[in-house]
């Protein structure tokens, strides 16, 4: 009511710089709020701290370091000391060097995964919210399927069929784990949808493309991007799962096959806790992170959820 | 324009007559909707299950081939076998066959017909998973609405809390965790199995030993699917807390346990219900993993199995199989729902 | 019988400092008493504290409210009563009657059982067995006049007003010494609302309950209250009796109100809505506002009936709707035949489910008639093609009802204004255009607008930014459905004189949809009266409102709250 009475200066600013510095205070406004929440920085920071330790493997251990050929006066399953900070694995390796290079695997995976089911899971859920009828129903029947779908099974199922690699693993977890995001999506869709703002832009004359561009996008997106921070979490485990049950690449390293490595020699009942333990802490702990960031982002962008 | 229509019927409008009697939809109507829908879902399971195995670019044989030396001549046999050199359609009309006649083909590993082994290790992952799934849910929701009606409080905070951190474990990592701890080093409970050898089944004894064998396995699953029932209950509840009929209900005296449990509770349930047998696919996928692990011969190792092969057409007989059975669990949540919600059973 | 008192009462909502609110005063030092058997109501816009005022008589506040001052029952301050006391106290002593028509009532419960609940909690002599107790609910039943039968319901089976039944059925249960009803008629149509009112009052002076009554309508409360307060963002504005509050005010806050309700046939308040602009709402364009009121008078006297000789603009012939759903097929609009002239407003008048909705919205183009029926536009009749709809669209605007809704929140006032210039590649200045618009639905200076997004706006603000939207097409006409049914009585008066300047300087035709007479008899040259589908009485509005033909008029009529012995109510206004 008081934006007359604020004497603001009477610039001719076109539409594009207006919107722009919105734009800007709403990202400020966002980063103020998410800084309030300890529990979302604190996911923030650790997370900044791992993937900066991915990014950087190559600096820190180079990649001879997991050449077995090259380790032959390693001690084998040498318990974490000075010398072994996290102690090695069956074949002498040092296990914090297996860490940070699995960590780019696991984090590209579960990123490029993310994505995937994300851009899918928007555009389904969008196209079932915004069209009415038959096509609507036939794509929430669609979903619906996706949905109740065990997609461990159906993902164990792909990358089975499918040709073993990275991308294999991405595509599996990709294509069974977007049915929530589509969920989600439509049911934001069709709440903005019953908008009467949507219904004065309908009777301003436009079509399909400028509502779902101008109104149905811009609403959905936020939480898309807070679902997908949420979502990098369960692609990880999925990752260490598929790799875990013996589908993951074996050349490449990633906690997942870290962990299925330490199942084929019996760590845990060999009394080799540290080949089991660390891995694991690890996802949890990133798992965890992009959990707190999620749910910290997702409490701003979506109100009614503050609760929570 | 300025005419004025004669009042022809002078029937006005009465709010106390407007009397609509309550129209019971029929139990058999909405029955027959959800089955249908059900249907459809596996039909599409069915499908799915042909054509990830026969149309997806990547050649089951050739990744069979991958995984263990073969002669060509093997290689053309086990094509032939799979009936991978017969075109698409035929293989395609083939396969309905089979399925509706309930032949879901030969294991490759074990050499006995798929539909045979899966009989035979269904009740294992039934028992497993069942128990499991009634604790996480008693669980979860017992939990989550405490949680939720003193939202923020200590109990609020240790809830949420544990929930956040078991929902990021990976379900086999704390298989193997307390396969290690109470398996290796406390030895309290059997490391894998459903039996220990020369127990004679149908005895007292016979229950005793597969209850301890179950206790890792259940409670691994409990642990990690519980958490998400748990959130699903809390966030549901909060959702109600709001609602005006519950001021309603402490306006009239009601005890604040009494406005939850009769008022809050019930209603916040409905979404629960739903998001509860979604996430039934949740313990499948557990029930993979913690089989694995703890060796219990059920259907989850059966795909371990399948996977290590490569044995594809059990593979493909435990996605059939596994999907059916969720399937089923979410016409069942329907069914529920409807119990539940007057909404729905008196539309 | 004990006093409800209110003594000095001031309340706080705490919220979290780092969200930056702070703390909220919703109520300050408000004193106020209900004699034993005595009626009060407390009359205010939405944020003026009266329902949280109401809330704190049985401590139903959240847990961040901070009470000062006392709230007696009785001798008993509220406050100091132990959780037994208070719930011995709820219900059995004092009881409220909510909205009904909201979600007051447990939607998995049957309504029976959420009374015998009351019943079991609060057991008094006439209660004592489970017999008793349904004794008791078919005594309730009938009192409220519902057959028993309909306590085996669900809340979703019943309708509004028998929810509203349902509640006060519950209210009464106990036999409480005072009840408190809180917007006990909102959201019902104005027959039901009657019909509620009549049961208030029935059982209040039948069985000698206090009565403490909120309401928004000054009218509402008059029908029942002997005594109004009115309050504004927390504070007393006045007290006084009730036809003292409606007829002779002393504070000009409390005549604003009393206003916005007109009196039909009040000659003073026909084609001329009152405008007042107080300091929080002035934007600057008060000459602008000036002129509309001096203007308007004067054309209605000197031009008067200019409209009834323009050209037809748009025109329903024979027109019917029919919606299929699951099977059945509903029939919302009925063999329709309306026209609207150029430069003329045409009221259609109508309660809920009366169709008048669906109408609009095929008149729009948004709904597809059935066989048979037409809508024309300058005599032609309106394609379905895309095209044809696109270019018809730039002619007729929509102002929708709840301009909160109506406009999108992250869009600024500019991006919302340019909107439809945009989708309909306008060739001019776009700047300009946005800028006129604006400075034609008084929001001036325009460029101080531009930037802003609608949650920063107050409510009139938003919907002269929904009309400006619409006006920056450069339209014919404008179809209105309820424009000012979600607006604080203050902005009403202005939107509604907006539209009559409208009318009057650019010519401009509109059809507005409401429920509300007061507003015909505001706005309109002609009314339309459409009940279950099918317009039952049209034509002038002094016509038709002062000399009502159909049954179903005259009963509108006649349920419409009314300020009696308020100066200007003619005897024709039956």
């Amino acid at each position: 009511m008081s934006t007359t009475e604020q004497a603001r200066p009477v610039a001719p600013m076109t539409t594009r710089q207006v919107a722009s510095r919105r734009r800007r205070a709403s990202a400020a406004k966002l980063w103020r709020e998410f800084r309030a929440s300890a529990s979302g920085m604190s996911g923030l920071i650790f997370l900044g701290v791992v993937i900066l330790l991915a990014i950087l493997a190559p600096v820190i251990a180079d990649r001879s370091m997991l050449d077995v050929t090259q380790l032959t006066d390693q001690p084998r399953f040498a318990p974490p000391s000075w010398e072994h900070p996290m102690g090695t694995d069956h074949q002498g390796r040092e296990l914090w060097v297996r860490m940070i290079w699995g960590a780019r695997t696991s984090l590209l995976v579960g990123v490029a995964a993310t994505a995937m089911s994300m851009i899918i899971g928007t555009l389904v859920g969008m196209a079932a919210g915004h069209f009415t009828g038959v096509a609507g129903g036939v794509i929430m029947r669609f979903v619906d399927f996706f949905l109740v779908l065990p997609s461990l099974v159906l993902a164990i199922v792909l990358s089975s069929v499918l040709s073993r690699g990275v991308l294999t693993i991405v595509i599996a977890i990709g294509v069974t784990s977007w049915a929530a995001t589509a969920r989600l999506v439509r049911a934001q869709t069709l709440a903005v949808e019953a908008r009467p703002y949507v219904e004065r832009s309908q009777v301003l004359g436009a079509g399909h493309w400028h509502i779902i561009g101008k109104h149905l996008f811009p609403a959905v997106l936020p939480l898309v991007l807070a679902n997908t921070t949420l979502t990098v979490g369960s692609a990880i485990i999925a990752e260490s799962t598929l790799a875990f049950l013996g589908l993951g690449d074996p050349t490449q390293q990633s906690w997942g096959t870290i962990l299925k490595d330490s199942m084929d020699v019996s760590a845990a009942t060999s009394g080799y806790w540290w080949y089991v333990v660390i891995p694991g802490l690890a996802i949890v702990l990133v798992v965890l992170a992009f959990t707190l960031v999620g749910r910290t982002f997702e409490a701003i962008v979506n109100p009614t959820l503050r609760s929570r | 324009m300025t005419d004025t229509i004669t009042p022809v019927n002078a029937e006005v409008h009465d709010e106390k007559l407007a009397e609509e009697s309550p129209t019971r939809s029929s139990f058999l109507g909405y029955f027959g909707t959800k089955l249908g829908g059900a249907l459809i879902s596996l039909v599409m399971v069915v499908l799915l299950g042909f054509f990830a195995f026969r149309v997806l670019p990547g050649d089951p044989v050739r990744r069979i081939a991958q995984e263990r030396p073969m002669s060509p001549e093997q290689i053309a046999e086990l094509r032939r076998q799979y009936g991978l050199d017969k075109p698409v359609t035929q293989q395609f009309l083939d396969y309905l066959v089979n399925i509706f006649t309930g032949n879901l083909g030969e294991s490759y590993v074990y050499r006995t017909p798929v539909s045979e082994l899966i009989g035979q290790y269904l009740g294992p992952t039934l028992l497993l998973t069942g128990t499991s799934a009634i604790i996480a849910i008693a669980l979860g929701l017992w939990l989550g609405q405490r949680a939720a009606w003193r939202n923020g409080s200590l109990f609020d905070k240790i809830a949420t809390g544990t929930s956040l951190t078991l929902w990021s474990v990976p379900t086999f990592w704390l298989a193997l965790i307390l396969l290690m701890i109470f398996g290796g080093t406390l030895r309290w409970f059997p490391t894998g199995g459903m039996v220990s050898p020369g127990v004679e089944p149908g005895t007292f004894d016979y229950v005793v030993d597969v209850a301890r064998h179950m206790v890792l396995p259940v409670v691994t699953m409990v642990a990690v699917v519980f958490a998400q029932y748990l959130m699903v209950m809390r966030a549901s509840l909060l959702e109600e807390k709001s609602s005006d009929y519950l001021t309603t209900a402490r306006a009239k005296g009601l005890r604040d346990d009494l406005v939850r449990r009769r008022h809050a509770v019930p209603n916040a349930l409905l979404p629960t219900v739903t998001l509860v047998f979604m996430h039934i696919g949740g313990l499948v996928a557990g029930a993979v993993t913690v089989e694995t692990v703890f060796s219990w011969p059920g259907l989850g190792k059966l795909t371990y199995e399948a996977i290590s092969g490569p044995d594809m057409p059990l593979l493909q007989g435990t996605f059939v199989v596994f999907s059916t059975i969720i399937i089923v669990m979410n016409l069942i949540a329907d069914l529920i729902y409807r119990q539940l919600d007057p909404r729905v059973r008196r539309a | 019988m004990p006093d409800l008192v209110f003594d000095d009462v001031s309340i706080t909502y705490r919220t979290a400092a780092a969200r930056g609110r702070g703390d909220i005063a919703a109520v300050r030092n408000v004193s106020l008493s209900l004699p034993a058997g005595g009626t009060l109501g407390i009359a205010g816009e939405s944020g003026s504290g009266k329902s949280t005022l109401a809330m704190s008589a049985l401590r139903l506040l959240p847990d961040n409210a901070v009470i000062d001052g006392q709230v007696r029952v009785g001798d008993r301050s509220v406050a100091d009563l132990s959780f037994g006391e208070l719930r011995a106290l709820r219900w059995s002593e004092v009881a409220i009657v909510f909205q009904g028509a909201m979600h007051s009532l447990n939607p998995v419960r049957t309504v029976g059982q959420q009374i015998i609940e009351a019943l079991e909690l609060h057991v008094k002599d006439g209660w004592r067995t489970a017999e008793a107790r349904k004794a008791r609910l078919a005594e309730l039943m009938d009192q409220v006049d519902l057959p028993i039968a309909k306590a085996a319901s669900y809340p979703h089976e019943l309708s509004g007003g028998q929810k509203q039944r349902i509640m006060i059925a519950m209210a009464l249960a106990c036999e409480p010494d005072i009840i408190v009803a809180d917007e006990p008629t909102t959201a019902l149509d104005v027959i039901v609302q009657g019909q509620i009112l009549e049961v208030v009052k029935d059982l209040v002076t039948r069985r000698g309950i206090s009565l403490l009554m909120i309401s928004h309508d000054l009218s509402v409360l008059a029908t029942a209250c002997e005594r109004i307060a009115v309050m504004r963002n927390g504070e007393l504005v006045e007290v006084g009796e009730s036809q003292q509050i409606c007829t002779e005010p002393r504070e000009a806050y409390t005549k604003q109100l009393a206003d916005a309700f007109p009196t039909i046939g009040d000659p003073a308040s026909r084609l001329k809505p009152v405008t007042r602009r107080t300091d929080s709402a002035r934007t600057g364009s008060i000459d602008a506002i000036d002129a509309a009121d001096a203007s308007a008078p004067a054309r209605t006297a000197v031009e008067g009936d200019a409209w009834s000789t323009g050209e037809v603009l748009l025109e329903a012939r024979n027109l019917s709707v029919t919606f299929r759903s699951r099977g059945k097929s509903v029939r919302a609009v009925r063999g329709v035949d309306l026209a609207c002239r150029q430069g003329e407003i045409v009221a259609l008048v109508g309660q809920s489910g009366s169709g008048k909705t669906t109408l609009a919205r095929t008149l729009l183009g948004l709904e597809a008639p059935d066989q048979g029926g037409q809508v024309l536009f300058r005599g032609k009749p309106l394609g379905r093609s895309t095209k044809r709809l696109r270019e018809f669209r730039r002619q007729v605007q929509l102002i929708l009802q709840d301009p909160s809704a109506a406009l999108n929140p992250k869009l600024s006032v500019y991006e919302s204004v340019a909107e439809g210039l945009r989708i309909q590649r306008y060739p001019g200045d776009e700047r300009a255009q946005v800028a006129a618009s604006l400075e034609n639905a008084e929001l001036m200076p325009p460029e101080h607008f531009f930037e802003a997004i609608p949650h920063e706006l107050s409510g009139g603000q938003r919907q002269r930014v929904v009309i400006a939207g619409a006006l920056a097409m450069n339209p014919q006409m404008l179809i209105a459905d309820e424009p000012v049914a979600s607006l604080d009585a203050s902005a009403r008066g202005e939107i509604l004189a907006l539209m009559l300047r409208l009318r009057d300087e650019l010519g401009l035709s509109a059809l507005v949809i409401t429920h509300d007479l007061g507003l015909a008899w505001n706005i309109a040259d002609t009314v339309a009266v459409m009940y279950h589908g099918e317009i039952v009485e049209r034509g002038a509005t002094e016509t038709v409102l002062l000399d009502p033909q159909h049954e179903y008029t005259k009963k509108l009529l006649a349920a419409a709250p009314k300020i009696v012995g308020r100066e200007g109510v003619l005897a024709t206004a039956r």
